[in-house]
């Protein structure tokens, strides 16, 4: 390969350096020459609609965008000269002329609004145009964010973080001249569309206050909060998350730019769930469902522990557990009989899978074929099914699906094996569609584990045999549940079937970190006899952050700390450790500790 | 510039909450310093009646012009006055009383007076003392000619200042990132 070619242009007298194929607008950024822009984000392809970042281009009398115009070897550039100020200036009095923008009522007032502050910047003082005043509707159906149509200028921004980004193409732009407005499917709302993911890709573009998040709307300025990047929890993706804070409370949660796995996305559950949902939090000790305090409940646990013959002892951990906390907790293992980590169905055998994909969502950008065996991506792993979604709709890529329940995936499939076919016309055709492949990635869960699923991979693997063109595929085993890949490789045994374990030695105290499970540890009941068989057992310790059904049947209850009051590090699927930081006061004490604590 | 006559204020308040008028009241002891270089003939702010308005050199004007009134009003001040100020947001781009704007002008009245939650029996008032709405709430200088706009809701007092001692010095103030805002 040879390197790109090196180009010099001159811009605003300085002389820059860059690359060939650089935007003008790229190489300017570079050498701290600023342009000013709305339209324009780093992360999404370039549109050149609003005509702010227009500059001139010696030798030519047309202006260009310099977000969307690749600069010219040895060319002159001029960005801000008295007749682009004047242009811009016009360009921002039409935008301002027509609709209704009234700052003083919006949520994005006061520094986070890109239109305004470009307004300041060109002192635009007021505007000469006759404003429209049309009468445009909003829509608040939308279970986490709204848009108002009245404060859209129509950069696109969100169209193209729909498409770019999270892949759906739920946003697009409909009607034409003034009666252009932004709209969600076929003219429906955010409330029924049946495309949009709840990604917020959207919101987190938006460069004025026309998409807004009702959590954050009015709750406090983004740009005087304080932000912590840390890690999202809700699965073991792993992405990024820039969490913004005013008075120890959440203002907004973004994706994190700089992340090195996800690069800015999110899927609803990091973006949303975590935070803009109301749960109904555990904050005091409970002794059998009483509040009791810390120093009564441990007490408590002290002589219950020291009552139990050591051989009926047991500890059951969430797979959401730090590394850090699952490590302590390998080194308490002496002082239980048992010590287990929950995991998904199938999952066990995952875990002990040699292959980590590193760079894998870069890898997954450039792969021409994706085979997914056993994993539920829209479900559990919202960022990668975003990332299949658009290099399938971007670069065609294949699209091979096994043993994958129902989603909208299915749309882009080639092949669609739910349950899976022995039949060889099938196979023909599975093989016959790899043949040409070059950069194939196959992504497989813990499904791919059982028995029909590994038959499948074998299968799949002959069928690579046959490829005489390609690379082997990228194999990217994807787990369902946050942290299993760490926990296991800490020690702790993975344990598929809790009920099985349970029921498998006596048992008369068992303490269950369910740490901060959404759902407060509710789907533990959800296996077959669990229930009855926690009733059973004397002392069911259980430290979660949230209340549940799990926290109600515990003998004793402890607050655990919540997902944004946590220190330590979690494995993502590719294998990185990746930091998790406290953003906000904890209101539980530490799982492990409390152990340390305890049996110390 | 104590030996030149005193500038000569006059301000009006129209289509507005006030609180532009209050921001200027927010000059504080800088009224005092003003009051050596300018007179302040009429304002909402003062307790004077004049029977008919008297010739001033600057004029500033909070709000936007909602009705036959305040539309009567402002041309009399342009007439009146030298430098005509828009003070506030509501002057400079109607803001919220312009808000009504996207809708029919029966339909706001309806609105306000017949279908509020709180109203038994409501009408639109319909009398010749209660003037006329226009169709739409419009800022100044799509009535008359404004000479210097200091946006914000309201502006601050230093913006206010600011604006104030630029036009006594003989200047046109002059706004950029630092000096001004719309909220």
């Amino acid at each position: 390969m040879t390197a790109p070619k090196k180009i010099t242009v001159t811009i605003d007298g300085q002389q820059c350096e860059g690359t060939a194929g650089q935007t003008i607008l790229d190489i300017a950024s570079a050498h701290q020459i600023y342009i000013p822009t709305l339209c324009y984000l780093k992360h999404l392809s370039p549109w050149g609609g609003c005509r702010m970042c227009i500059v001139e281009v010696s030798g030519s009398n047309r202006l260009v965008p310099s977000c969307a115009t690749p600069a010219a070897d040895g060319s002159t550039v001029t960005t801000n000269s008295g007749r682009l100020q004047g242009l811009r200036k016009a360009t921002l009095e039409l935008l301002f002329s027509e609709r209704n923008h009234v700052c003083p009522i919006c949520p994005m007032n006061k520094g986070d609004c890109d239109l305004q502050n470009q307004a300041y910047r060109s002192g635009l003082d007021h505007i000469e145009l006759p404003y429209l005043y049309p009468a445009l509707p909003m829509d608040v159906s939308g279970r986490y964010f709204g848009i108002d149509h009245n404060r859209c200028i129509l950069c696109t921004r969100c169209v193209r973080a729909c498409e770019d980004m999270e892949g759906v193409h739920t946003l697009d732009v409909a009607y034409r001249g003034q009666r252009n407005l932004v709209i969600v499917d076929l003219n429906t709302t955010f409330g029924e569309s049946t495309t949009c993911t709840s990604c917020g890709a959207c919101v987190a573009s938006c460069p004025t206050g026309a998409l807004f998040d009702k959590s954050q709307a009015f709750r406090g300025k983004l740009n005087s909060c304080q932000t912590v990047k840390t890690t999202c929890t809700e699965c073991p993706v792993g992405c990024g998350l820039l969490v913004f804070t005013k008075e120890d409370r959440i203002v907004e949660v973004f994706g994190d730019l700089e992340s090195p796995v996800s690069h800015g996305h999110l899927c609803r559950k990091g973006r949303y769930e975590t935070w803009a949902e109301p749960k109904p939090r555990l904050t005091q000790p409970l002794i059998k469902g009483q509040p009791a305090t810390w120093e009564a409940a441990l007490q408590y646990l002290r002589a219950a522990y020291a009552k139990a013959p050591h051989w009926q002892t047991g500890l059951l951990v969430s797979p959401r557990v730090t590394n850090e906390t699952a490590a302590a907790l390998v080194k308490l293992a002496d002082k239980f009989e048992r010590v287990g980590v929950r995991v998904a169905p199938n999952e066990a055998a995952l875990c002990v899978q040699p292959e980590r994909a590193e760079e894998s969502l870069k890898r997954m950008e450039n792969a021409d074929a994706f085979i997914l065996v056993g994993v539920d991506l829209p479900r559990h792993q919202g960022v990668l099914a975003a990332k299949v979604r658009t290099t399938v709709r971007k670069h065609g890529a294949k699209l091979l699906i096994f043993g994958c329940p129902p989603s909208d995936l299915d749309h882009y499939a080639a092949v669609t094996g739910h349950a899976v076919s022995l039949e060889r016309a099938f196979w023909k055709k599975v093989s016959d569609l790899l043949l040409t492949v070059r950069h194939p990635v196959l992504l497989y869960g813990p499904e791919a584990m059982s028995p029909v699923g590994t038959t499948v991979l074998e299968k799949l693997i002959k069928a690579f045999e046959l490829n005489q063109v390609g690379q082997p595929p990228v194999l990217v085993p994807v787990p369902t549940s946050t942290n299993s890949f760490g926990a296991v490789a800490a020690g702790l045994e993975p344990v598929e079937d809790v009920a099985d374990w349970i029921a498998d030695k006596p048992l008369t105290f068992l303490p269950i970190l369910v740490g901060d499970e959404p759902d407060g540890g509710a789907r533990w009941l959800r296996d077959r006899q669990v229930k009855s068989l926690l009733e059973q057992i004397e002392c069911v310790v259980v430290q979660a952050a949230y209340r549940s059904p799990l926290t109600d049947l515990a003998t004793v209850a402890l607050p655990a700390p919540a997902w944004n009051e946590k220190a330590g590090t979690v494995t993502n699927f590719e294998g990185r450790e990746l930091p998790v930081r406290p953003v906000l006061p904890a209101r539980g004490r530490d799982e492990a500790q409390v152990w340390e604590e305890l049996l110390a | 510039m104590s030996a030149k006559r005193k500038v000569t204020i006059g301000t009006i308040w129209l289509s507005g909450c006030s609180g532009c008028h209050m921001s200027f009241l927010d000059l504080d002891e800088r009224l005092v310093e003003l009051a050596q270089h300018a007179d302040i003939l009429f304002s909402p702010i003062m307790d004077i009646k004049f029977a008919d308005m008297p010739e001033v050199d600057v004029g500033i004007v909070e709000g936007c012009v909602n009705n036959e009134d305040q539309e009567h009003e402002l041309k009399k001040l342009r007439s009146k006055c030298k430098i005509l100020i828009a003070l506030g947001d509501c002057a400079v781009m109607g803001n919220v009383p312009a808000m009504r704007n996207q809708f029919k002008l029966q339909d706001c009245l309806q609105r306000a007076y017949v279908e509020t939650e709180s109203t038994v029996i409501g009408e639109v008032p319909e009398h010749p003392v209660v003037p006329k709405l226009l169709p739409k709430a419009r800022p100044l200088q799509e009535v008359v000619k404004v000479d210097v706009s200091v946006p914000g809701c309201p502006p601050d007092a230093d913006t206010i200042w600011y604006a104030l001692t630029e036009l006594l010095a003989g200047r046109t103030p002059k706004w950029d990132e630092r000096n001004f805002k719309y909220d």
